[in-house]
């Protein structure tokens, strides 16, 4: 068999990584230090030091029992003078002290065996309906709360209701004058909320299917709209680089979110602290006081818009998207926790899921599957063009996971609405983990 | 010898002190050095070089402000450095300058390192409990209330005026207390009631003036590192050239044709043509030929089918002729025995043949009923048609026609033109040419053409040769002999020459401007007109 010819760093970073991998499992501790080999490292230390006193007539021996090993190992050295043992004994102090600051650290830790984080294995997606019924992109996509039908807004200026099971067209709504950029489904109360491109933001009466209010007040689009999931209460983002808080019932405009300097592309709602988050494509992240109507924090890592927020629904972390990489943060300080780099397109929507998948949809029609808690992205998909589009008109808009978190609906813009599910034939066998972290990814500075 | 181990501060007040003493009695120095340590009782420092590179003195309880140190600065932008609790200086104070000390604020390198991967049951990775999340929901919610009512109340028309609240009672001890003030109580009572608004009152404010926004927040410190710089090949490669229309041209620029095609990219693609085109045509040429020679054949065929029919039929009409002859003949060489007489005879025989082309005629005409006859068919052809081929006459008849249809009317005054109607074509009432004077209208040139001009015998006058212009005057002198209709003399002033010459001269060595202008004037103008 043939050596292949590799340099001497990719040697030394092989075995390197092979050492760690097989002795240490956590990368980013430095190795733990063996008792053992330390002692008999100390021993040597000392027989250099003290200069060969052992091997003199026994003048004076010392009999150095006490805490400098541990074990209790027991050294008998002879000295010739007295001044070779003091400089011995100052020499032994130093050696304590050294090990002891390292000794404290270690003394705890070192029990417990730290686990390199492994990626949780997750059966690959795979496509197994198109909806197609728009007459232009569809740009954004809700599913109600009951898990019955699902609506969807487009670019052809119709608010369409689908049913989930079989994918029936049950609803058409009318009323907007462009580009219908959000729709939102309340779980409190029968409203569907969508906002457009038209400056309009309505509130649709589900019994009657007819528009009850509107939300005046946005300078332009509006991009994205969000429900408090507590509060009776309606955000908005647009392109006027403002966010809007709307009392639902009475229509006013309870706060203005100032701040942003470039349009508010996306906007998310939660019960606790911050309770708003918003994403700009000034690459800024905020999160925002919704009593005081301020900015509580400002996070300045993306390098691009920022054109998507998810929130994970069980954690107390969310995961930001935009085109140079999708970052995960906690809450309730925006700490950041760790990028998910490899999907090298412009990210226009994200979706998370209770196991832990988290999904990008690209503007290149391309989606990127992630395991949540590694980063490890598992599938990557590009699904076909429908029949009669061209293939530069992929991409995705909007992506959703449904109630019951097993279909994945994704709003394209080859004016289809894709759905997928999880492969059941697949399992860890025939889908191996092909996970290979970056070692020197998280070195201590 | 004891060693006195002095410190540095000693020795330095020892050595100052001497040199003090030594100078004592020389110049005075100009250097103002405060006085040592010891000796300062009644001294103060008052300008910057008492201190003397050295810091403010304890001892003197005067406050004291070396290098300017310590002075309350009216506009300094400098902040004051902070330390945190482990002593390492806070260098995020510049960030934090204008917010609150608790307010989040990432500015370190740490912020921005990836953190270890957490297990899912950490305790920071967790949601806060639904009593913590109930209680600020129940806080937001009375807080956007409350703005929301204050928001709708300022809209809402008006309504009756507010009960105010009871009046409050205050009890105040003044810090001036004395017999003459407060007629010597040494409390008062204040009664504090809210003033009554007044519910018609229209606002008493303008809010339509436009202020300018206030500054936004201080920016917060930007966590990733600067873009890259662009090389100048990768903002090549994202020039976009103008776009050059071949509709419209708004500001009326002059562009060249290679500009003005080049966003066309016509050139750029090589034309493909299918071969089945090319396998087309040739199939359509091979095709249409072969048509064209069943068609012939065909029609061959079928000229030979009717030339034979046609013979057969010329045979049997032969036939039954000959036939008939005979019988004729049968019969005639009966009647022929009667008469003998030869003059009888050729009578007969020529009016026998008179009847004979009677007959073929009649029955030629009989026979070939599409053959018309010449009247006929002149008589049918269109007016256009007899005008191009030169037949008609003007009309002849001087006298003044009138229009059939005014006469034997009995219709009133507003009955002419049909009744208005548009779509008759009545402008005439009788047709141009009928046909039946088309013998008489025919015109026919005499041979007395020229009748009017040269009076009866055109040809006698053309035969005269009494004009002959060589012929001279009886009298007049001989041996002119003439070269064209005027005769020139010879010129007395010898222009010619002249003439000559200068031509030749101009167009050898000198460029004459006098005769050439003119020339070329003379040409010009011709070539003008």
């Amino acid at each position: 068999m043939d050596v292949q010819k590799h340099s001497v760093h990719t040697l030394v970073f092989r075995s390197l990584k092979r050492t760690h991998d097989m002795f240490v499992s956590d990368h980013a501790k430095s190795v733990a230090l063996d008792e053992e080999s330390r002692t008999g490292a100390s021993v040597s230390d000392i027989h250099r030091h003290a200069g060969g006193a052992e091997r003199s007539h026994a003048h004076s021996t010392v009999v150095v029992g006490y805490r400098v090993f541990q074990h209790s190992h027991l050294v008998q050295l002879k000295f010739p003078n007295e001044v070779q043992l003091y400089l011995f004994i100052i020499c032994l102090f130093l050696f304590q002290s050294l090990m002891e600051g390292g000794g404290t650290r270690n003394s705890a830790l070192t029990r417990k065996a730290p686990t390199m984080p492994k990626p949780q294995w997750h059966p690959p997606w795979k496509l197994f309906r198109v909806i197609s019924g728009h007459l232009g992109w569809v740009r954004s996509i809700a599913v109600e709360p009951g898990n019955q039908w699902f609506v969807t807004g487009s670019a052809d200026r119709t608010i369409k209701i689908w049913d989930l099971a079989s994918g029936k067209l049950k609803l058409s709504l009318t009323g907007h004058i462009s580009t219908v950029r959000g729709v939102a489904v309340s779980s409190r109360s029968p409203y569907l909320f969508s906002c457009g491109e038209d400056k309009q933001v309505k509130c649709w009466d589900l019994e009657y299917n007819k528009v009850i209010r509107h939300y005046h007040g946005h300078l332009s689009a509006v991009y994205d709209l969000d429900l408090h999931p507590t509060i009776d209460v309606l955000v908005t983002c647009s392109r006027d680089a403002t966010a809007r808080v709307w009392d639902i019932r009475t229509k006013a405009n309870v706060h203005t979110l100032t701040g942003h300097t470039n349009t508010v592309a996306t906007v998310r709602c939660q019960a606790a602290e911050p309770q708003i988050i918003t994403g700009s494509h000034d690459s800024t992240i905020r999160l925002w006081d919704l009593i005081a109507g301020k900015t509580r924090v400002t996070l300045t890592n993306h390098k691009k818009s920022v054109r998507t927020l998810v929130l994970h629904p069980r954690q107390y972390t969310f995961a930001s998207g935009s085109a140079d990489n999708i970052k995960q943060w906690m809450f309730p300080d925006g700490n950041f926790i760790q990028n998910l780099s490899g999907h090298n397109a412009i990210i226009n929507t994200l979706a998370v899921n209770s196991d832990g998948v988290l999904v990008s949809g690209a503007d290149n029609g391309t989606i990127h599957m992630w395991d949540w808690r590694t980063g490890y992205n598992f599938q990557r998909i590009h699904a076909a063009v429908q029949p009669g589009s061209l293939d530069s008109e992929s991409g995705i808009f909007a992506c959703l996971f449904d109630h019951s978190e097993s279909r994945l609906i994704t709003a394209e813009a080859d004016k289809t609405i894709k759905v997928y599910k999880e492969d059941d034939t697949a399992t860890e066998e025939s889908h191996p983990i092909n996970w290979k972290p970056e070692i020197l990814k998280r070195k201590r500075f | 010898m004891r060693l006195i181990f002095l410190s540095q501060d000693q020795l330095e007040a020892e050595e100052r002190l001497r040199v003090q003493k030594s100078y004592s009695t020389a110049l005075v120095s100009s250097h103002r050095e405060p006085p040592p340590y010891g000796h300062r009782k009644g001294w103060v420092p008052r300008s910057l070089e008492d201190f003397a590179d050295g810091g403010a003195f304890p001892e003197i309880h005067v406050a004291q402000f070396p290098l300017e140190m310590g002075r309350r600065k009216k506009t300094s932008n400098a902040l004051a450095v902070q330390v945190d609790a482990e002593g390492k200086i806070k260098y995020d104070a510049i960030a934090r300058q204008g917010q609150g000390k608790d307010k989040v604020v990432f500015s370190k390198y740490t912020d921005l390192l990836p953190k270890e991967v957490l297990n899912e049951d950490t305790p920071e990775l967790q949601k806060p409990d639904e009593e913590a999340v109930k209680e600020l929901t129940e806080k937001t919610r009375l807080a956007l209330e409350k703005q929301v009512s204050q928001k709708i109340a300022a809209a809402m028309p008006v309504r009756a005026a507010d009960k105010q609240a009871p009046a409050q009672y205050i009890r105040y001890t003044p810090s001036q207390q004395g017999v003459a003030f407060n007629s010597g109580a040494k409390q008062r009572v204040i009664r504090m009631v809210e003033m009554q608004k007044d519910p018609m009152e229209p606002p008493r404010f303008k809010i339509n003036k436009k202020i300018p926004r206030g500054p936004p927040s201080p920016p917060a410190p930007v966590m990733h590192s600067p873009s890259r710089k662009m090389t100048v090949k990768e903002q090549q490669e994202w020039k976009i050239p103008p776009c050059i229309s071949n509709w419209k041209n708004a500001k009326g620029y002059t562009i060249p044709l290679d500009k003005r095609l080049a966003a066309d990219g016509r050139g750029l693609q090589t034309v493909h043509i299918n071969e089945n085109f090319a396998k087309l045509a040739e199939a359509l040429y091979i095709a249409d030929r072969k048509a064209r020679e069943a068609v012939e054949m065909r029609a061959q065929v079928e000229k030979k089918m009717a030339q034979k029919e046609k013979e057969k039929k010329e045979e049997k009409l032969r036939e039954l002729a000959q036939m008939a002859r005979d019988r004729r003949a049968g019969i005639k060489s009966h009647g022929d025995k009667g008469g003998e007489d030869s003059e009888a005879r050729e009578r007969d025989e020529i009016r026998h043949d008179r009847r004979k082309e009677r007959q073929h005629d009649r029955n030629i005409s009989r026979a070939a009923p599409d053959k018309r006859s010449k009247l006929q068919r002149d008589q049918e052809r269109d007016i256009s048609e007899l005008i191009a081929l030169g037949m008609p006459n003007p009309r002849s008849s001087s006298e003044a026609q009138y229009d059939q249809r005014l006469f034997n009317q009995n219709k009133g005054m507003d009955s002419g033109f049909a009744g208005g109607e548009d779509e008759t074509y009545n402008v005439y009432d009788q047709p141009f040419r009928s046909g039946r004077d088309m013998a008489s209208n025919i015109y026919r040139p005499s041979k007395n053409i020229d009748k009017d001009a040269y009076a009866d015998d055109l040809d006698t006058i053309m035969r005269t040769s009494r004009f002959a212009p060589g012929k001279e005057f009886s009298g007049a002198d001989h041996g002119q002999r003439r070269d064209g209709p005027v005769q020139f003399e010879e010129d007395p002033f010898g222009l010619d020459k002249f003439l000559e010459e200068a031509k030749q001269h101009g167009a050898s060595k000198r460029p004459s401007t006098s005769s050439r202008s003119k020339d070329d004037y003379h040409d010009k103008k011709r070539r003008k007109e």
